[in-house]
């Protein structure tokens, strides 16, 4: 019934690590780039034209790197890791400095969120000290903006979301607790909007279309969460979608909205795709757990790749469903 | 002697002998006269000259016959007086003109020359000669006037007759260079008139009547008699050239006003004259056309290089002043022409270069400014037409002339098609815009490139891994250069015919458009099987000379400064063109075709392995599988007797390895076209060229080396290392991908092979990933890919052993006892007893102190396994250790495998293996002991080919683990290993010179020089080395094969290091050369049965030991 499943049309090895953390920068320019994070504490930039790490940074003093994103307005980069520190590089004319740093207090593996406000100015959402609080910070000044605690007890922070809806005043932000709660915050009101259980494990990961105002969540159990925002934003569950294997590390939708792609713990990559979450491939490469999916944000299309970062050391990179016609 | 310079002294002087000719006309007259005229000065001989030619004059006209000598005499001297003279007089000219001509013709026909003496006619000629220098520019013209015609045309016709019958060379040569200076066109070293562009147009238009004829004449002198000499073709062509250039110059016919009919008074001989009207000159040339194309073939290839040289003058005149009106001329002009730009004779090379490229100037040369510019354009436009004509025209007929002409036509043609593209420069785009053009010039590239397939040496011919390797070793000097394979060819031999073709590609690639030469190639290429290999040779041509590469000289030679390619192809332009070529070979179709015949062992296991469910034929290779019979010879199982395959698969096969080597070529053409720019492609290109390099066939392995260098030197690696070095991460990609899906890309260990053998350790960290990603696959299918993965462990740890050697600790060993044995000048008696004293109380057990001579005990096996050396010892195991240490657990369990060869790989693995953890002893026992079983088997119960390997590792074990071995060996092994030498000697004695190809030799020999030092170094117990001893004593016999003898020797010399007495006296036993005389009398006498016993075939062998051993023992004694 179906093509042979497809093979990487590239590994990247050397990180020397896990790779919990992969992003995509080929909107700059030339070359495309991939930023890892592995489990040593380097963040590898890889040129995606020679296929080969440009650069390694090392600032998080060994201890693993757990999120990255680059800041679209500078050239700059900025990146957590397990030592309780958010960083700030300078990328600029081939510098690789930290210049400014944010510690958090968390002990956790939960993800920072970005999101830029205005060209200069951002937010940024991390796990705060006690282990169910997230503060949001200004980006560049670090004037704190709030910090949000659930009313209840739901666990510790998973995994947040920080986006700014079309229509409304101040930015949400979608956090998953270890009790499987999802809960939908109002930023400048700090109040909770929404609450849903919407796994009976720890959410793993989750992420969120904006456009769509459509999300799913992962778990460390069998099943994908997809839910909605309605008008008057509330979560709304969906139909569960079922997977061979359980846990899922990552969680990543594609820039035009038509593919999600999952991160298992089986070694696996599932791509669904994002409309009816109907499965459509199982990337069957890496020999160990599968920590982090990304998609490239290429201009053309036939160039955005899926990326896949593994605790096997290794970088998968994907071509599919680049043609636009098939993606369901 | 003072010449007379005073007029009235020379004419006083002179008077008397003039008036003395005059009445008496003779030849002592005629020579006095002569005489005299010398003694005059110039100056005052062109004041008396009228005076002086009247006598001479009037000798010549007296009527009646005349002497030929009085008539020689006078037109010396009559020369003497022109050649130092002017003719002012118009009469003079005239007449002289005409008495000359008179001497000449024959007196009955004044069209014929007359049948004078040789002497006579030079004479003359060289009189005429000189009249025509000496006549005055203000009269000479009056030549040339209509009036003039008859006279003219006599003295034309007579010279013409001259050159043409005359049988002298010198005559024939001399009456050319006189019409040549009656035409005013002598090239000789005096000065000449130099006619005014209206005097140039009389003397055309009267040389326009005669033209025909002094055409058709000297056509037919040069064409003529092949061995008339240079001297006369060339004058013959000059004069041609000079004349048609006169007649027929553009500057004329175009001035010409057509309404000049010719004056009435001139009556008949109006008729005589030519109007040189359009219709004339079109006519004209088609008649010159013909005559031409007779001259160029009869020159071009004439042997003189002067007449070539003469051609190309004659070319180069002709197009310059005649392009036009000669219109239909041009092409075989610039055929002549461009044919003689490969001219063997330098001289002409260079003036044709020059001239090409003035042509190729004037063709170019922008029709700017001006008023004539249209026509300058239109000009220009004709004569590309005619390239472009002759070029499509040329390519049409070019099949047929390689197909039935020789070898040296055939580069002439060649060189003539490269000249029209060098010629048109980059008009060769708009040529090949014509797909017409495009066709027929690809047509008759791909037939003329037609290889020949029929070698079946090509297909035979097997590259081993042993081959790669050593052509990869560091002292290699440039491997590239060595292996280059002559292509053969259907429609010619000559080397120099195939490099005049790539030329002519690189040259099409050069002014081409790059896009549109490749797309049209590559769709040949794609759309018959016929042409891809000649497509694939002249898109790696054409690639090469778009980047500018080979075409350089003849490039610059005809482009002249600054007017270079239209628009050379950018950087991104080649690279794209490169790209869609390199995918296109390297796609699955047209990479991956079969290049080995299916009978050959190894390729048989793979298909085998690759395809299990594939029907097997039993063929003449399972010989050795299923008939194990010792002394079978091993060489059959390497006879492939092709019988079965019929020829055309043969064909099939070698066309297959041709296409594959002009790919890689072709790989290697784009790296050198792309320089550093290729190394980006490096991704996608080098593993297939590396899969390549570890092909079985020689000739695709060696092109696959030859493309690695190239690429490495263009993309400046410095080495073969360097470039797999750089490119690792590439090349490892694509194999661990490929060894997930090995059904399909069989290659992938191969490619793994050719990096290992070619890289250093800076590989390891990423070997070791794939090694995991091997080991994986291996473990996931043993039963069909085992074989093909052991020839990669093979080489892995091949390549762990060089990277990693181990110290060279054990070497120095050996030699320490046998030094001692040897140095012990003075023999102590007295010492000697006491010790044998001592030995002997100990023996007997008398004062026993201490008893640690026993073995060591064995390491229990579970002390020193893996539950000790937990993780974290593991952890520090350097990586090429714990690589070994996998692939050898790997061994143990492929050691029983059913398959023979994969045994036998195997065992070759693990020999590796024990070599390269033989540093870590830790490491190295436990897994000696865990495979020690499955060796033994293959040691006491297995084909002798397996006993043979096995027995190399069992030596290379004790070499690094003797204790370990010891009662294993003397156990196990040993009883069967000397019970077999025992059994066989008697064979071997008996055998004739074929017996060392057999088997059993072979494992005779490896037993032997392997045993000696397993006992040393083992340290085995004395009655395990009698057992030895007495297996190995037949081999002494001089009766054994000699390598069997030498291999037993070293045994004895290793067994004489480990007990030396022991074994003197057992070689005395056999025979003792002296007789040992006590040196005490109270000493009984020794008794050694050897003594005194006659010479036998073991004889020589044990003397020699005794000496070499013992020598300074034998002394003493």
């Amino acid at each position: 019934m179906s093509r042979p499943a497809p093979s990487p049309i590239y590994t990247l090895r050397g990180a020397g690590g896990p790779l919990n953390a992969l992003h995509f920068s080929c909107r700059g320019g030339d070359p495309p780039l991939l930023f890892s994070g592995s489990g040593t504490g380097a963040i590898h930039i890889w040129n995606l034209n020679t296929r080969r790490a440009e650069k390694v940074l090392e600032g998080h003093s060994g201890n693993s790197v757990i999120w990255i994103s680059t800041l679209q307005s500078t050239n700059a980069l900025i990146s957590q890791g397990r030592d309780m520190r958010v960083c700030q590089w300078d990328l600029s004319e081939g510098r690789g400095e930290v210049t400014d740093s944010v510690w958090t207090g968390s002990v956790g593996f939960c993800q920072c969120s970005l999101l830029e406000m205005s060209p200069g100015t951002r937010l940024l959402a991390y796990p705060g000290q006690q282990t169910e609080e997230i503060k949001i910070i200004e980006l560049p000044s670090k004037a704190p903006v709030c910090s949000l605690i659930p009313d209840a007890k739901l666990g510790m922070v998973m995994c947040i979301k920080l986006w700014q809806p079309d229509s409304g005043p101040g930015p949400l932000l979608l956090a998953g607790y270890e009790d499987g709660s999802l809960l939908l915050w109002d930023v400048s009101q700090r109040s909770t909007l929404s609450q849903a259980v919407a796994h009976p494990e720890p959410v793993m990961c989750l992420t969120f279309d904006p456009k769509r105002l459509r999300g799913i969540s992962g778990s460390s159990e069998k099943n994908l969460s997809p839910w909605m925002l309605d008008g008057q934003n509330n979560l709304q569950l969906q139909d569960p979608v079922s997977l061979v294997n359980p846990g899922v590390s990552q969680l990543s939708i594609r820039g035009d909205g038509k593919l999600v792609a999952s991160a298992g713990w089986d070694h696996r990559v599932r791509v669904f795709g994002w409309k009816k979450l109907r499965p459509l491939a199982v990337l069957q490469h890496h020999t160990d757990m599968v920590l982090s999916v990304a998609f490239s944000d290429h201009q053309d299309p036939r160039r955005r790749l899926l990326a896949a970062g593994s605790k096997d050391q290794r970088i998968s990179l994907w071509s599919i469903y680049n043609e636009g016609a098939d993606t369901g | 002697m003072a010449q007379i310079t005073d007029p009235k002294i020379a004419f006083a002087y002179l008077r008397p002998a003039c008036v003395l000719l005059t009445r008496e006309p003779t030849v002592p007259n005629v020579e006095t006269l002569g005489a005299q005229l010398r003694d005059v000065d110039d100056a005052t001989l062109q004041q008396l000259q009228e005076y002086v030619l009247f006598p001479l004059r009037f000798v010549l006209k007296v009527p009646g016959p005349k002497r030929e000598g009085l008539v020689q005499a006078v037109t010396k001297a009559m020369s003497h007086v022109l050649e130092n003279t002017c003719v002012r007089s118009w009469e003079v000219l005239r007449d002289l003109l005409s008495e000359l001509c008179l001497c000449l013709c024959s007196p009955t026909d004044p069209g014929k020359p007359a049948a004078t003496s040789e002497e006579l006619k030079s004479s003359v000629l060289k009189c005429l000669d000189a009249l025509l220098h000496a006549a005055y520019g203000d009269i000479v013209f009056k030549l040339f006037e209509p009036s003039m015609l008859p006279g003219l045309g006599a003295a034309i016709s007579l010279l013409l007759a001259l050159g043409e019958q005359e049988k002298s060379r010198g005559i024939q040569a001399a009456a050319l260079k006189c019409l040549q200076a009656l035409t005013l066109q002598c090239d000789c070293t005096q000065d000449h008139v130099v006619p005014a562009a209206q005097e140039q147009r009389v003397l055309g238009n009267t040389m326009a009547s005669f033209l025909p004829g002094i055409t058709m004449a000297l056509s037919r002198i040069i064409t003529g008699d092949l061995r008339q000499g240079h001297a006369v073709t060339v004058r013959a062509i000059k004069v041609w050239s000079r004349t048609v250039g006169l007649v027929m110059e553009d500057s004329q016919l175009q001035a010409c006003e057509p309404g000049e009919s010719p004056s009435p008074d001139l009556g008949r001989i109006g008729k005589l004259v030519v109007q040189r009207t359009a219709d004339w000159a079109k006519g004209t040339s088609g008649r010159l056309a013909a005559l031409l194309q007779k001259i160029v073939s009869c020159t071009s290839a004439h042997q003189h290089w002067r007449v070539r040289l003469e051609m190309v003058e004659l070319a180069e005149r002709l197009l310059a002043r005649c392009s036009q009106s000669l219109g239909e001329c041009v092409g075989p002009l610039l055929e002549a022409l461009v044919g003689a730009v490969n001219d063997e004779e330098p001289r002409v090379r260079e003036r044709c270069e020059v001239v090409l490229r003035e042509v190729s100037e004037r063709s170019q040369r922008p029709s700017g400014g001006g008023g004539g510019s249209n026509k300058s354009g239109s000009s220009s436009q004709t004569f590309t037409d005619v390239l472009s004509e002759n070029l499509h025209a040329l390519a049409t007929s070019l099949p047929r002339l390689m197909r039935t002409s020789d070898d040296q036509k055939k580069l002439f043609v060649l060189n003539v098609f490269l000249g029209y593209l060098k010629l048109l420069g980059p008009l060769v785009t708009v040529v090949l815009n014509s797909a017409v053009h495009l066709e027929r010039i690809s047509r008759a590239l791909m037939q003329v490139l037609e290889l020949d397939v029929m070698d079946v040496r090509i297909v035979e011919e097997r590259s081993y891994a042993a081959a790669i390797e050593t052509s990869s070793g560091p002292g290699s000097p440039d491997p590239q250069a060595a292996h280059t394979q002559r292509k053969h060819f259907l429609f010619f031999t000559d080397e120099k015919v195939f490099s005049a073709l790539m030329e002519i590609c690189r040259t099409l690639g050069y002014y081409g458009n790059i896009y549109l030469l490749t797309d049209h190639f590559l769709d040949l290429y794609r759309e018959s099987s016929a042409y891809r290999k000649q497509a694939a040779m002249v898109l790696n041509e054409l690639v090469r000379g778009a980047a500018g590469i080979a075409v350089a000289t003849g490039g610059r030679g005809l482009e002249g400064e600054g007017r270079g390619r239209r628009a050379p192809p950018t950087r991104d332009d080649l690279k794209a063109a490169a790209v869609s070529v390199i995918e296109e070979y390297t796609s699955l179709n047209n990479w991956h075709l079969v290049t080995v015949s299916e009978e050959t062992d190894r390729d048989r296991q793979d298909q085998q392995l690759l395809s299990p469910s594939r029907l097997l034929s039993i063929s003449s290779s399972d010989v050795n599988i299923t008939n194990a019979n010792p002394l079978q010879m091993i060489t059959s199982s390497f006879t492939s007797p092709s019988s079965s395959s019929s020829t055309s698969t043969i064909h099939q096969l070698n066309s297959n390895i041709w296409q594959l080597c002009i790919q890689l070529e072709g790989m290697a053409c784009f790296a050198q076209a792309l320089g550093r720019n290729f190394r980006p492609l490096l991704m996608t290109s080098l593993y297939p060229i590396l899969e390549k390099a570890g092909d079985e066939t020689l000739l695709v392995s060696q092109a696959a080396l030859g493309s690695m260098w190239g690429i490495s030197e263009a993309c400046g690696y410095a080495s073969l290392k360097e470039l797999i070095n750089d490119n690792s991460d590439y090349l490892l990609n694509d194999v661990s991908l490929n060894l997930q899906r090995l059904s399909l890309h069989p290659q992938a260990p191969r490619v793994l092979t050719v990096m290992l053998a070619h890289s250093d350790p800076s590989l390891l960290p990423l070997v070791g990933d794939i090694v995991q990603d091997v080991l994986l696959a291996l473990d996931l299918s043993y039963d069909h890919t085992a074989a093909l993965f052991c020839s990669v462990l093979h080489a892995l740890m091949k390549a762990l052993a060089r990277w990693f050697p181990s110290s060279p600790d054990k070497s120095g060993e050996s030699a320490g006892p046998r030094k001692s044995s040897t140095d012990q000048e003075v023999f102590n008696v007295r010492q000697f007893l006491l010790d044998y004293r001592k030995q002997k109380e100990l023996a007997e057990g008398i004062g026993v102190e201490e008893d640690d001579t026993d073995d060591p005990v064995l390491p229990p096996p579970t002390e020193c396994d893996e539950d000790v050396d937990g993780p974290d010892v593991k952890a520090e195991l350097p990586p090429h250790l714990s690589i070994t240490k996998d692939v050898m657990e790997r061994c143990i369990h492929l050691l029983s495998d059913p398959s023979l060869s994969l045994r036998l790989k195997v065992l070759d693995v693990l020999e590796v293996c024990v070599c390269v953890l033989s540093e870590r002893e830790n490491e190295l026992l436990p897994m000696a002991h865990r495979c020690w079983p499955a060796l033994l088997q293959r040691l006491t119960a297995d084909d002798p080919l397996a006993v043979l390997r096995a027995f190399r590792v069992l030596c290379t074990l004790g070499e690094s683990c003797g204790d370990f071995l010891r009662s294993r060996v003397s156990k196990e092994v040993l009883p069967k290993l000397s019970s077999s030498l025992a059994r066989q000697a008697p064979v071997s004695a008996r055998a004739g010179p074929v017996y060392t190809h057999t088997l059993a030799y072979k494992l005779q020999l490896a037993v032997l020089q392997g045993l000696g030092s397993l006992c040393l170094r083992l340290d085995l117990a004395e009655a395990d080395l009698d057992a030895v001893c007495e297996a190995c004593l037949p081999y002494l016999s001089c009766r054994q094969p000699i390598k069997l003898q030498e291999a037993c020797l070293s045994v004895f010399r290793h067994l004489i290091q480990a007990d030396p007495d022991a074994f003197w006296f057992t070689l005395n036993e056999l025979h003792c050369p002296f007789s040992y005389a006590p040196p005490h009398p109270d000493l009984r006498p020794v008794h050694l049965s050897g003594i005194g016993r006659p010479r036998d075939e073991r004889s020589d062998n044990v003397l020699k030991l005794l000496r070499e051993e013992f020598g300074s023992q034998m002394m003493s004694g």
